[in-house]
């Protein structure tokens, strides 16, 4: 009995914080808009369930796959998570291994300099970028003293990927670091002994040690990267479509819950595949370091 | 060096069998010492090193010279920079002062993987986990560009000289910790290299089965004609399986001989203590006798003693300790003809280990000598017991005037 209670606890959260809220926003995307409170059709009638049902279609589904817009705005946001992740990697990797390799005692306070920028607000953070990447923003004004043109790089898509990078940073560094930590110097130097210059002793036996964390880095940084929309609706301005943004201008300016509830669900099965894959890296890790 | 010329200038017919036996007289394994020939050049040189970590001095000012062939044992506590002194061999640390040469090549200031030479087993085996058995056999031969084929007989060779060939797929963790050491023999051997270097490698293995593979690695050793470098703390592996022993302390070397030597003629208190048991009794020289013996006087009760002078000499009034192998003191209810190298006392602690007994015997004042007497026998001389008043004797070349 005790272990049902153990078992069920977790499972009730998920029926309660997930799966019902799944349900209720599937349930709208098969709905249709109306100038209501709430803004659409049909309400689950008790009275009436035949009709409830029969008011239910994929019409919103067929249309966000016909309308060019929505299936670029899908596209853009997978190659911008795609690029950001891969930067977030090459930049948070050497910032691992230096981590990794320096002294112990050292260690924690590092840890503790790449968790602090969470102690201010996600928002406040991203605005800052607002204020160093404006036309006559803090980059801007340095660059003039050495002559520099002005760049333009608020309201484009590289201050989108500056901010994805800077702000999932710490995603990706934490997870490399965890393996790197792990990694038993004696075999950098027995690869050494065999033969292998340190370059290649990285690519032989440092960088495959390390393909766990590598891993679970890229889905930290790739997930949320691809639905996100503070940061492309403040740094990327109208030029950058991304689905995010999308979904919430379907929301709040169209009113159009139905489609926006079909955007966010397309949006959600996109990233089962790569949570999927993210859950079995970990039970793997799991067991490797069994 | 003169058995090698004698047999060189022998003429052999090849099929008489006289001749044969003739060549393989003296066998080679006595004869092997090129420490003793001053025409041999060493494999390895280690010219004036010293190894300091910022005030620590791990290694201080040592000079070796190790011979091609030989299996060569850096024995001493933790700490006494035996481990330093390999891993400057093998590049991984660089010596503060002096330089180290391999091979007639002075290889000081070269990398790890430019040193070919030398190739290294290490205390915790290193295997990557990531790579199957063959793959981490082949790591060191895939680094060299030899082509697949070649490193697919000289994996197979490895496997086969260490029974590895049934675990060939596997990864380092589906073995157990004897495989291990196994696979982290033959990677390195797999190499072929010069010079072997081995840091306790059998440290974490249990007792029986670390002396299975001390043979294997003595009969690696042989049959691939390695020079062979161990470090370890282990008295016992180290006479097994070495030519010669280096007894290190506080990163000096303190006696480098072969096994025989080091437990027979140590040359220091430190030296005697370290490898087997030894009763030592600090004297006076009182007399230096014409034929050149020592007439001691025990400080620490009433006796007289000759024994050989220590190799430097020693001169009246000097401060000596007279080291004695228990084995080598003789254990009796009657007293000697000769009060000369002849103790009394009381014993207090017999140990009976079956084959043979100890005898702790109290003597002099507060002391206590330690006799060791074969059981050869059921009843005769069974008649030495607790508490009984005993002499204590022994030859005087039993025992070792140590200086210090």
């Amino acid at each position: 009995m005790r272990r049902w209670i153990v078992i069920g606890i977790p499972y009730f959260w998920l029926l309660v914080l997930f799966l019902i809220p799944f349900l209720i926003v599937f349930k709208i995307s098969l709905s249709d808009t109306a100038s209501a409170m709430p803004p659409y059709t049909p309400v689950l009638d008790f009275a009436n369930l035949r009709a409830f049902f029969a008011g239910l279609d994929f019409e919103n589904y067929g249309f966000i796959f016909s309308d060019p817009l929505y299936t670029n705005a899908y596209w853009a946001s997978l190659k911008i998570a795609f690029i950001s992740t891969l930067l977030t990697l090459i930049i948070a990797y050497p910032v691992a291994y230096g981590m990794a390799r320096a002294p112990k005692q050292w260690q924690p306070l590092l840890v503790m300099f790449v968790i602090l920028p969470f102690w201010t607000s996600f928002l406040i953070r991203v605005y800052a970028w607002i204020g160093i990447l404006k036309k006559e923003g803090l980059l801007n004004l340095f660059l003039s003293n050495f002559g520099i043109d002005p760049l333009t790089i608020h309201n484009t898509v590289y201050a989108v990927y500056i901010g994805i990078v800077y702000s999932y940073l710490p995603f990706m560094i934490l997870p490399l670091y965890a393996s790197l930590e792990k990694l038993n110097p004696a075999l950098l130097e027995a690869a050494q002994d065999l033969g292998s210059p340190p370059w290649k002793t990285f690519w032989q036996v440092t960088f495959p040690l390390s393909i766990p964390g590598v891993m679970a880095g890229c889905f930290l940084v790739f997930i949320p990267a691809m639905g996100e929309f503070v940061i492309p609706d403040l740094l990327g301005g109208s030029d950058t479509l991304m689905i995010g943004k999308t979904l919430w201008s379907e929301f709040f300016s169209n009113r159009d819950w139905p489609l926006a509830s079909a955007v966010a669900v397309i949006l959600l099965f996109m990233l089962v595949i790569p949570i999927v894959l993210f859950q079995r890296n970990q039970q793997n890790q799991r067991e490797a370091a069994r | 060096m003169s058995v090698a010329t004698t047999n060189d200038t022998m003429p052999a017919p090849a099929a008489s069998p006289s001749a044969k036996k003739a060549r393989r007289t003296p066998a080679p394994q006595s004869s092997f010492a090129p420490w003793k020939d001053p025409n041999a050049t060493p494999i390895v040189r280690f010219e004036n090193v010293t190894k300091r970590f910022g005030s620590f001095v791990a290694v201080n000012n040592i000079s070796l010279d190790i011979y091609e062939r030989e299996f060569f044992a850096l024995l001493g506590p933790s700490g006494c920079g035996k481990t330093t002194l390999l891993r400057m061999l093998a590049g991984f640390e660089k010596p503060t002062e002096g330089r180290i040469i391999v091979n007639g090549k002075d290889v000081t200031d070269l990398m790890p993987y430019e040193r070919d030479a030398v190739n290294m087993m290490f205390q915790s085996y290193a295997l990557f986990p990531h790579m199957s058995v063959e793959r981490n056999i082949g790591f060191g031969l895939r680094q060299e560009g030899m082509p697949a084929a070649d490193i697919d007989a000289r994996v197979d060779e490895a496997m086969g000289m260490l029974e590895l060939k049934q675990f060939a797929k596997r990864k380092p963790h589906q073995l157990s910790g004897g495989q291990q050491q196994r696979v982290a023999l033959a990677r390195a051997i797999a190499k072929k290299p010069r010079i072997m270097l081995l840091d306790e490698p059998l440290g974490a293995l249990d007792k029986r089965l670390r002396q299975t593979a001390q043979f294997e690695l003595m009969h690696i050793q042989e049959s691939t004609g390695t020079t062979f470098i161990i470090v370890t703390h282990d008295q016992e592996e180290a006479m097994t399986v070495s030519s010669r022993i280096a007894v290190m302390d506080h990163g000096e070397l303190v006696q480098v001989s072969t096994p025989g030597e080091i437990y027979e003629t140590p040359q220091s208190q430190y030296v005697a203590s370290f490898i087997g048991d030894v009763n030592i009794l600090e004297c006076r020289v009182s007399n230096v006798l014409p034929d050149g013996q020592l007439e001691l006087n025990w400080v620490d009760g009433t006796g007289k003693f000759v024994a050989q002078p220590p190799p430097s000499g020693a001169t009246k009034d000097q401060q000596v300790w007279l080291a004695l192998r228990p084995e080598k003191v003789r254990i009796g209810l009657d007293r000697p003809a000769t009060d000369v190298n002849a103790i009394p006392g009381k014993v207090e602690n017999i140990g009976y280990l079956g084959s043979i007994s100890h005898y702790h015997v109290a003597v002099g004042n507060d002391e206590s000598v330690t006799a060791l007497r074969a059981n050869a026998s059921l009843a005769v001389d069974n008649t030495i017991n607790w508490e009984n008043d005993v002499w204590l004797d022994w030859p005087a070349d039993a025992g070792v005037v140590l200086i210090r």
